[in-house]
C-alpha cells in the first residue's frame, strides 16, 4: 500500500518530534516515521540540559535562545509534562584560573542580556553544600532548564497526532525514490509512501539515509556515558558543570574527554557525565569511561562515595564539525531536508528546529536570518557522481 | 591482582558442586556469593530435623561441609557487579577487588515471580520464598494467620515448612485446576522421590487440616498500613476471576508464589546469546551438554541456565565444571565425554519434571490481565502504575525497551528483575504477540548497586 504525504519526517528522536509538530501545528499532512520506537536513539540516553552559556554570541545563541523560549511555551502548549525544571544551572570552578574564564563567561553573557550570577567560594557552598569545599567558586546561571528528552519527545509526538499527524513506529527508512533529482517517495519497512519532501531527522544514523540519496553528511557519532546513582533526594539542587566542559566540547581529539556534570532528576536519582570520545557506532559501556567519570564526580562531591551507582548507559550525539547543527533544505536534492547533526544540543535546540523546518517548508520567507548559520549547504553538500561498484 | 583458573558465582547447589567437583579435578576455584554465607536459596539456614530432606538436601549439605577442606578460596558477602571477557569487577564491605579467571561458571540462581495485584505493595505480602527463608534460615514466622497463593508445587513445599514448624497456612490457593497436574503425570514416571515427596505434603495438609484449594486466587489485600485480608475469587477455566466468587479471609501475611525467573544478568552482560524457553522459565543462556555458553570459557550451570530444581542444579553444576576443567585443558574431550554420559540420564529426568514445574507454576494471563488494573504499581521502585503501562502499550510500546523509555518502568533499584517478566506478560496480553517478543531490559553495569567509591576505584589490590 502506499501513502502519500505531504512531508515524511525520518526519525523519532526530539529532534524529529520537535519537526513533526511544528508542520503538524502549520497545518502540513506530515507522517513520522521510526525504525524503533519514539526516542529510542540518543534522546533517551542523554542529559536533560538545556543551556545557554555553552553557546557563542551570534547565530548560536539566538537560536539557543529562541528555542529556550519555545520550551517554555511548549509546557503549557502540549498537554502533557515533560519534567521541564527551570532551575537554571551551576558552573564550577577548581581554581582561580578556572574562576576567572568562569566570570568572562558570564561577563559575555550579560553583555547579551542573559543573567548570570559568579559566586565566590562560601557563595557556592551555600546554594551547594554538597560540593567540595576546595572549589574556588562558580558562575549561576538562572534561565538555563531540565527537561526530560524522552517525555518531551513522547509529549510532542501525542500533540502532533492531535494535530493530524501520523505516526508510523516500527518503519525502519530502507529507500528514498526520486524522480530526476526530485523527491519522489520513500520505502520503509511498514509500507511506502509517496511525497515530495523529506525531512532526515535521524540523529547519528542520519548519513545512512543521506546516502540514499547520494550525499555524504560530516556527522560522526560522538559517544557519551553516564552513570545513575540510587535516589539521593535534595543531593544536589541544581545541575552542575565544571567548567572545563565547554572546551571537552570543542576540542577535535578522538581520545575520551571527561568532564563532569552532574544533575539530579525529579525522581532524586542523579546522572553523572560526562564524557566524549569517538568509538564509532558502538554503544556498549566502557568501563574505564564510566571510572573515569565516577572519579570526577568525587573530585566535585565527595559526598557521592557512599551512594549507590546503579545502572551506567551511553548513547551517541551526532556531531558536526563546527559545533552546529545542519538545519535546512539541500539545494543539490530538491525536496530534502535536514534536521541533524545537534551533537550535545539536540534538546535545547529541537523545538527552534522544528520551527526553522517548518518555516523552511510552508514558508520560506519568515526563517530568521540566524538560520542561515546552520544551512547544510555551508559544507557543499554534492550528490556524489561515483557509480556505486558491484561487489 | 588475584588470579583464578575458575572463577564460580553463585554458592547455591549448583556453585557447590561446581567448586567441590573441580577441585577435585586439580583446578585452583575461587567461588564468589553475596549472601553471608554459601548454600544459596536451597540450603539457606540449618537443616532442621522436622524437614523433609530430599537426596538433593543432604547431598548440598554434604558439599557445604566438605567446602573447607576442600582447597577452595571463597569470598562471601562479595558482590560481582561487572565482568569483562575474564575479568570480574567484586564489591566486598572492605571494598573493591578485580579478579582475573581463566573460565568463570554462573551459578547465580533464579528469583521468584510474584503477579501484581490491588494491595500487592502492602507490608506483609510476600513471595512464598521469602516466607520460606523467614521461617527456615531466621526462625521468623511472618504473622499469624499466613495465606500461600499462586500456583505451582513450591506452595507444597512451603506450605509444609510451616507445618513443621508448628504454625499451619490458613489456606493454599492453586490457580490451575487438578485436570492440568494430571497432564504431567507421565513426565513425572520414574521419579518416585517426587512423588512421594509431593505425596508426603498432602498428607501432612491433610492432617494439619489446610485447605488445598485449586482455581482460586488472592485478587485483592486490604489494609491500611499492614495486611489485615485478602479478598480470594474463584477463576473461571481460562483463569480470570469469577465475581461474584469473592470471599475474604482475615489474614496478616501472604505468600504469593508463580514460579521463577532466571538470573540472567551475569550471562546478558558478557554478550551470550539467550533465548525464551518457557519450560526453563524465560530467558536463559543458550548452552551445550557441559553448560559451555557461546562466549569462550564461560559457562552456566544451575537455575540461572533454566529453573529445574535443587537436584538438577547440583548436575549441571558439576556438568560445567568438568567443561571449564576441559577448556583448561586438566582433563581431556573423551574423559569430558566419558563423565557427561554418567549424568545423561538422571539429568534429562530432571528437565523433564523441570518442564512440569515451570508449566504448573506459570502465571495464567487472563488473570495477570485482570489483577494489573489502574493504579496498582508495576514497578515498585518507581512507583509505575499498571495503568501509565497500559497507556504506553496502546500508543504503539511493543518492548520492555521501548515501555523503560515511555515511563519509569525498570530504572530503580533493582533495575526491573522484578516487574521485567510481569511486563512482557502484559505487553502479549494487551497485544497478542508472543511474550519473547517483548524482550528483556538490557543490562548494563553495575550488575547490583555499589557504592560510587567502588565504581571509582582502580580495583586492582
Ligand atoms: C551522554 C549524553 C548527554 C547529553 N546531554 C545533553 C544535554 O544535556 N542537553 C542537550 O541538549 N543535549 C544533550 N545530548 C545530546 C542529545 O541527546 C542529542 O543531540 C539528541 O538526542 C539528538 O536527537 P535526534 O532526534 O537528532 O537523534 P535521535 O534521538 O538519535 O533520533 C534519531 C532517530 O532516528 C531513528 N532512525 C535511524 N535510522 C532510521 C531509519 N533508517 N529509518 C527510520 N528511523 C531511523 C532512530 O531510531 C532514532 O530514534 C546528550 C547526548 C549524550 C549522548
Ligand atoms: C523457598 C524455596 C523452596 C524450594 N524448595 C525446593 C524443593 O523443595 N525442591 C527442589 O528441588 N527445589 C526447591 N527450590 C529450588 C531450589 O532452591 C533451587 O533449585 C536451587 O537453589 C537452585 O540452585 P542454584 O545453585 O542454581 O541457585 P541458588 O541456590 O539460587 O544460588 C544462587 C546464588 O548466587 C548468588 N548470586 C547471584 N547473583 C550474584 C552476584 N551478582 N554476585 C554474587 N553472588 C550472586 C546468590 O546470592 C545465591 O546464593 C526451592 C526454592 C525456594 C526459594
Amino acid at each position: 500500500m502506499t501513502r502519500s504525504a505531504d512531508v515524511v519526517v525520518i526519525g523519532g528522536g526530539i529532534v524529529g518530534a520537535a519537526c513533526t509538530y511544528y508542520l503538524a501545528r502549520a497545518g502540513v499532512d506530515v507522517h513520522l516515521v521510526e525504525r524503533q520506537f519514539i526516542a529510542s536513539g540518543t534522546s533517551r540516553a542523554c542529559d536533560s540540559l538545556t543551556l545557554l552559556w555553552d553557546k557563542s554570541p551570534g547565530p548560536e545563541l539566538i537560536l539557543g535562545r529562541a528555542s529556550t523560549a519555545l520550551w517554555a511555551g511548549l509546557v503549557e502548549e502540549l498537554d502533557e509534562p515533560f519534567e521541564y525544571h527551570r532551575r537554571g544551572t551551576v558552573l564550577l570552578a577548581e581554581d582561580e584560573a578556572g574562576l576567572e574564564a568562569g566570570r568572562q563567561t558570564a561577563a559575555a553573557m550579560q553583555a547579551q542580556g542573559i543573567r548570570a550570577e559568579p559566586l565566590a567560594q562560601a557563595d557556592l557552598l551555600k546554594l551547594e553544600p554538597a560540593l567540595s569545599p576546595d572549589l574556588a567558586g562558580g558562575v549561576f546561571f538562572p534561565d538555563d532548564a531540565q527537561i526530560d528528552a524522552r517525555r518531551a519527545a513522547l509529549a510532542l509526538v501525542a500533540a502532533a497526532r492531535r494535530q493530524g499527524a501520523t505516526v508510523h513506529q516500527g518503519a525502519a527508512v530502507t529507500g528514498i525514490r526520486r524522480r530526476g533529482e526530485e523527491i519522489a517517495g520513500v520505502t520503509t519497512q511498514a509500507g511506502d509512501f509517496a511525497t515530495h519532501r523529506v525531512v532526515c531527522a535521524a540523529g547519528v544514523w542520519s548519513n545512512s539515509l543521506a546516502r540514499l540519496v547520494n550525499l555524504d553528511l560530516p556527522i560522526r557519532p560522538r559517544k557519551g556515558h553516564i552513570l545513575v546513582t540510587a535516589r539521593a533526594p535534595g543531593f544536589i539542587h541544581h545541575p552542575l558543570l565544571e567548567g572545563g566542559y565547554v572546551s571537552t566540547v570543542q576540542t577535535a581529539a578522538e581520545g575520551v574527554q571527561v568532564a563532569l556534570v552532574a544533575e539530579q532528576t525529579p525522581a532524586g536519582t542523579i546522572l553523572l557525565g560526562s564524557s566524549r570520545e569517538f568509538a564509532g557506532f558502538d554503544r556498549s559501556v566502557s568501563l574505564t569511561v564510566v571510572q573515569a567519570i565516577a572519579r570526577r564526580a568525587l573530585r566535585f562531591l565527595p559526598g557521592l562515595a557512599q551512594v549507590p551507582a546503579i545502572r551506567s548507559y551511553a548513547g551517541l550525539r551526532p556531531w558536526s564539525p563546527d559545533h552546529l547543527p545542519l538545519i535546512g533544505p539541500v539545494e543539490a536534492v530538491p525536496g530534502f531536508y535536514l534536521a541533524t547533526g545537534h551533537e550535545g544540543s539536540g534538546i535545547s535546540l529541537a523545538p527552534v528546529t522544528g520551527r526553522l523546518i517548518a518555516d523552511w517548508i510552508v514558508n520560506p520567507n519568515r526563517v530568521m536570518p540566524a538560520a542561515a548559520a546552520v544551512r547544510p549547504d555551508r559544507f557543499e553538500l554534492r550528490p556524489r557522481t561515483d557509480k556505486p561498484t558491484n561487489h | 591482582m588475584p588470579f583464578a583458573e575458575l572463577a564460580v558465582v553463585g554458592a547455591g547447589p549448583a556453585g557447590l558442586s561446581a567448586v567441590v567437583t573441580a577441585a577435585r579435578l586439580g583446578v585452583k576455584v575461587v567461588l564468589i556469593d553475596e549472601y553471608i554465607q554459601p548454600g544459596g536459596q536451597y540450603l539457606k539456614g540449618e537443616a532442621f530435623a522436622d524437614t523433609l530432606s530430599s537426596p538433593a538436601e543432604r547431598q548440598g549439605r554434604a558439599l557445604l561441609r566438605s567446602l573447607p577442606s576442600a582447597g577452595i578460596t571463597t569470598y562471601w558477602q562479595t558482590v560481582v557487579w561487572h565482568s569483562e571477557k575474564n575479568r570480574l569487577h567484586l564489591h566486598r564491605p572492605q571494598g573493591p577487588l578485580t579478579l582475573d579467571a581463566a573460565t568463570v561458571i554462573a551459578a547465580t540462581g533464579a528469583r521468584e515471580l510474584a503477579l501484581p495485584f490491588p494491595g500487592w505493595t502492602l507490608p506483609g505480602v510476600m513471595t512464598v520464598g521469602g516466607i520460606q527463608v523467614l521461617v527456615k534460615a531466621h526462625r521468623v514466622l511472618p504473622g499469624q494467620k499466613i495465606l500461600l497463593a499462586g500456583s505451582g508445587p513450591l506452595l507444597l513445599a512451603a506450605a509444609y515448612t510451616l507445618i513443621s514448624h508448628g504454625l499451619p497456612p490458613v489456606a493454599v490457593l492453586e490457580s490451575s485446576a487438578p485436570r492440568q497436574w494430571m497432564r504431567f503425570g507421565p513426565a513425572l514416571g520414574g521419579q518416585t522421590g517426587r512423588m512421594s515427596e509431593g505425596w508426603r505434603y498432602l498428607q501432612a495438609l491433610r492432617r494439619a487440616r489446610v485447605p488445598y484449594r485449586f482455581r482460586r486466587a488472592v485478587v485483592r489485600a486490604l489494609g491500611s498500613d499492614h495486611l489485615e485480608a485478602v479478598v480470594t475469587a474463584r477463576l473461571d477455566s481460562r483463569g480470570r476471576p469469577v465475581s461474584g466468587s469473592e470471599e475474604t479471609i482475615p489474614v496478616d501475611a501472604l505468600g504469593i508464589g508463580f514460579g521463577f525467573i532466571p538470573n540472567v544478568d551475569l550471562t546478558q552482560l558478557a554478550g551470550c546469546t539467550h533465548r525464551y524457553a518457557p519450560a526453563l522459565g524465560g530467558w536463559v543462556p543458550l548452552v551445550n551438554e557441559h553448560q559451555a555458553t557461546d562466549v569462550p570459557g564461560l559457562f552456566a550451570a544451575g537455575e540461572c541456565a533454566g529453573v529445574a530444581g535443587a537436584e538438577a542444579a547440583l548436575l549441571s553444576g558439576e556438568a560445567a565444571a568438568w567443561g571449564a576443567a576441559c577448556h583448561l585443558g586438566r582433563v581431556d574431550r573423551q574423559e569430558l565425554a566419558h563423565h557427561l554420559t554418567r549424568l545423561k540420564q538422571a539429568r534429562q529426568r530432571q528437565h523433564r519434571f523441570a518442564a512440569v514445574l515451570n508449566t504448573l507454576s506459570s502465571p495464567p494471563d487472563p488473570l495477570l490481565a485482570a489483577l494489573a488494573v489502574g493504579d496498582v504499581p508495576i514497578c515498585r521502585c518507581e512507583g509505575v502504575t499498571a495503568a501509565a503501562v497500559r497507556q504506553a502499550i496502546d500508543r504503539g510500546a511493543r518492548t520492555l525497551d521501548a515501555l523503560k523509555t515511555a515511563t519509569r518502568v525498570g530504572q530503580g533499584l533493582c533495575q526491573g528483575r522484578t516487574c521485567g517478566p510481569i511486563l512482557a506478560r502484559l505487553v502479549a496480553s494487551q497485544t497478542g504477540c508472543p511474550v519473547e517478543q517483548a524482550g528483556f531490559f538490557r543490562v548494563r553495569p553495575p550488575l547490583k548497586p555499589v557504592p560510587l567509591s567502588t565504581v571509582a576505584a582502580e580495583g586492582v589490590e
